[in-house]
């Protein structure tokens, strides 16, 4: 095996980097290297550090893997898998997997019939699901037939990683997001508000953006930090009494543009009177800011359909690996 | 390996799938729509296999087409791939798993899952559908899969175990019958277990019988 000369194995937020005894930043060269060596010699700078730059992360070769990632898709809306064929797309031109495949609960390829499909005995299933909750716990380990992070079926390792949601750095991408959708705004004069699906089926759903919103909190950037839901209370429809600075940047934690960002909580924010047309043919980006009650209201994409959830959910693989290395060899 | 499979299959003389059929170029292979075999070269030519996606992406008006099976496939266009491993790509585009489950199948890997089983799983909005009786299940299948506008997969289960679907016209049921009516040399287009469009249709059932 090439020595690589890393040595600084240090693991802080974000974005993953190999650096060799002098500090220097060294991509590895795509030859198999053991895992475990992988795993230990990367260094992660947080998204922040880099000025916003994007980062790839940098992982080895897993021409003998597959991955699925699984989304929710819609029966009425093009544009909800979208953002899933997007992360897809750019995980294949990376050139890490033998096999590359998206699956969804109300679109095809189904979650039945996606593993007739790989040809590979090592197969990772990434959820691009915002959440824990119904869906990652429910419905696709009862539709791949998982027995649990692990199954072992007719000479295949199925590995069910967590929902993308999960990742650490989708605070950074918040961040991100909001800078992005409002650029010069003073942030002690702003409310960040994120806005989640909320559920009465699992209460991890609205967990993930209460989370966020904390970890957001703490950091001391903007003035106030809050999160509200669609299904469950602090409702989105009360957004006006609930933050308190003159301006308010909502960013949709979801994955995609899908009938809830671009339709339902427009109206429940006031943007809009009644839902409108679907997302390819609005611009409701492009408005900002709403004036609303006094107020500047700027309203950004949904969070999954930042070009860095490739990175997100080839952590989330590596998460996986690190939590699961032995028990996949056993 | 499903592409070697696929080479094969076409060396014995399959040639179409659904609307698709695909032949052996000097380059490669040309996959197009079945009423363009004779006028392909006037229809536009796309290299890419994601271009598969697209194209199956919407109908002819450009409607969201959620169901892949369905025969509103758009026509007026050709792939041209170099390799039999982009066009096992593009057809898992306009047909995701096709090709998998008919080997599958016919190796004896996978079998057909029988409507009740399929219901009898469903949880949170689609738990009611557990309660469609059988004759209920019989009328909505015959309507939500017939081949002529709905759907071009032929059907192996039936609603309950170790039944075949033999309400059905039989053509609908047999693997070897084109369902576009081509007689072409077609493989086997399988549904073996019902789809979330067929589970959501089975909801709508319900609940517009129970108001």
């Amino acid at each position: 095996m090439e020595d690589l000369g890393v040595t600084r194995s240090s693991v802080h937020g974000a974005i993953l980097i190999d650096r060799n005894k002098k500090g220097d930043r060294i991509r590895a060269p795509r030859t198999a290297r053991p895992l475990a060596c992988w795993n230990l010699a990367r260094l992660r700078i947080p998204f922040e550090e880099l000025g916003g730059g994007i980062q790839l992360t940098n992982m080895p070769q897993r021409w003998r893997s597959s991955l699925v990632l699984v989304g929710h898709g819609s029966t009425l809306n093009p544009d909800s898998s979208a953002p899933t064929f997007q992360h897809a797309d750019e995980i294949v031109r990376r050139g890490i997997f033998g096999e590359v495949y998206c699956s969804f609960w109300k679109e095809e390829p189904s979650l039945r019939e996606v593993l007739r499909m790989v040809e590979s005995n090592d197969v990772y299933i990434v959820p691009n699901f915002i959440s824990e909750g119904y869906f990652t716990q429910i419905v696709i380990p009862r539709e791949l037939e998982l027995e649990g992070p692990l199954t072992h079926r007719a000479g295949k390792v199925i590995k069910y990683c967590e929902p993308v949601g999960n990742d650490p750095r989708m605070v950074d991408l918040l961040f991100h997001r909001a800078r992005e959708v409002a650029p010069n705004v003073p942030p002690d004069k702003t409310s960040l508000l994120i806005v989640g699906h909320g559920t009465n089926l699992n209460e991890k759903s609205a967990e993930a953006a209460q989370s966020q919103a904390r970890a957001i909190r703490k950091k001391g950037v903007y003035a106030e930090v809050s999160e509200a839901y669609m299904e469950e209370p602090p409702f989105i429809a009360d957004w006006a009494k609930n933050t308190s600075q003159p301006n308010v940047i909502v960013v949709p934690f979801f994955i995609a543009d899908g009938l809830h960002s671009y339709q339902d909580i427009p109206v429940l924010l006031g943007m809009e009177s009644a839902p409108t047309v679907a997302a390819s043919q609005q611009e409701v980006f492009r408005r900002n800011p709403y004036h609303l009650g006094g107020r500047a209201l700027y309203y950004a994409s949904a969070i999954g359909t930042e070009p860095l959830m490739a990175d997100v959910i080839l952590d989330t693989i590596d998460r996986f690996d690190r939590k699961h290395l032995y028990d996949s060899a056993a | 390996m499903i592409k070697d499979e696929l080479a094969r299959l076409i060396k014995e003389g399959y040639n179409a799938l659904g609307e698709l059929e695909f032949a052996e170029s000097t380059s490669g292979y040309l996959l197009y729509h079945w009423s363009n075999r004779n006028s392909l070269a006037e229809t536009r030519i796309y290299r890419s296999v994601e271009d598969a996606r697209q194209i199956a992406r919407y109908d002819s008006r450009g409607a969201y087409r959620p169901l892949k099976g369905a025969p509103n496939l758009p026509n007026g266009w050709v792939i041209e791939v170099a390799t039999i491993d982009e066009l096992k790509k593009a057809l898992d585009f306009f047909y995701p798993g096709a090709i998998g489950t008919w080997l599958g199948y016919h190796a004896g890997t996978v079998q057909p899952v029988c409507l009740r089983q399929t219901l009898n799983r469903q949880t949170g909005m689609y738990r009611v559908t557990r309660r469609l009786t059988d004759e209920q299940a019989r009328n909505l299948v015959k309507d939500a899969c017939r081949s002529d506008g709905r759907c071009l997969r032929t059907i192996l289960w039936g609603i309950e175990d170790s039944q075949p679907p033999d309400f059905l016209p039989s053509s609908k049921c047999d693997p070897s019958v084109d369902q576009t009516g081509q007689n072409r040399a077609a493989l086997p287009f399988l549904c073996l277990e019902a789809c979330n469009l067929l589970v959501a249709a089975a909801r709508t059932r319900m609940k517009e019988s129970s108001s």
